[in-house]
């Protein structure tokens, strides 16, 4: 888990680069939309944060689900959703990492599975855990199966699908 | 529905038939029992025979009746068995990760 930097600078660059990390899967992104993919990943974060305060973890996966405005572009599963949601996945990675506040897997995963609903890509979001050596908790996103964040390893046990 | 005021009462828990809530997941790794309650986002530890015991205590009718199976593998008298159950149903309920359903109402 990457430890958060509050540098500006960081965050400026992150913005194109998370957003150059991200192409649509119709091709590279227009400066306007990566700077609108990195808006709309801030607003996500924020509205994640807001959903975790006022309701269990639940309904908050719920709640950024069902808001989303965007009518489904994908009906299921393919190597292209699986590459677009990666993208966006690893565009999150980075843009979070340097974000002051909790901004570790769980804030990641609720990020990521708003992006994937607003584009009307199914995903779940994953809870896992480890009892040893250290009790350690992960939380990951996949896409049919797949995962879409870094998953936690053969020593972690999944505790709910959401 | 019994409640944690409710059950103080060694004889309505040990009648009671124990839930494992909707909001609460739980998974048995050797060592521990990692127990999740989505509604707060707490994590709790179990050990490995209080891990057991919970397991015992969703299979079975009611807390008396998994008492009786866990003393014979655990070659205990059901007495003392049932105090420790009761001791862990206490716990359990107090922080929500269990419901006990069904025991004699006061």
């Amino acid at each position: 888990m990457a430890a958060p930097s509050p540098d500006p600078r960081g965050v400026a660059a992150c913005l194109s680069h998370a957003a150059a990390e991200t192409t649509n899967i119709g091709g590279r992104l227009s400066h306007a939309e990566r700077l609108r993919l990195a808006v709309e990943i801030l607003s996500a974060y924020a509205r994640a944060r807001r959903a975790l305060r006022r309701a269990p973890i639940g309904d908050a996966v719920a709640d950024l689900r069902s808001r989303s405005q965007s009518a489904p572009r994908f009906a299921g599963s393919t190597p292209a959703t699986l590459d677009e949601a990666r993208r966006l996945g690893r565009a999150v990675t980075r843009l979070l990492a340097l974000l002051p506040g909790d901004t570790r897997c769980l804030a990641r995963s609720l990020v990521l599975t708003r992006l994937l609903a607003r584009r009307g890509i199914p995903a779940k979001l994953v809870i896992g855990a480890r009892a040893g050596p250290e009790f350690l908790a992960h939380a990951w996103v996949e896409h049919a199966g797949d995962p879409v964040l870094v998953p936690g390893d053969e020593s972690f046990g999944r505790l709910v699908e959401l | 529905m019994t409640t944690p005021d409710t059950v103080t009462d060694t004889s309505t828990l040990l009648a009671a038939k124990v839930n494992v809530p909707q909001h609460v997941v739980y998974r048995s790794f050797p060592s521990e029992t990692v127990v999740l309650n989505l509604q707060t986002g707490k994590y709790h530890g179990l050990n490995a025979t209080a891990g057991r015991m919970l397991e015992a205590l969703e299979r079975a009718a009611c807390v008396r009746e998994a008492a009786v199976a866990l003393s014979e593998s655990y070659e205990r008298t059901q007495e003392l068995v049932e105090q420790d159950l009761c001791e862990l149903c206490r716990a359990l309920l107090e922080r929500g990760l269990i419901e006990a359903d069904g025991g004699p109402q006061p």
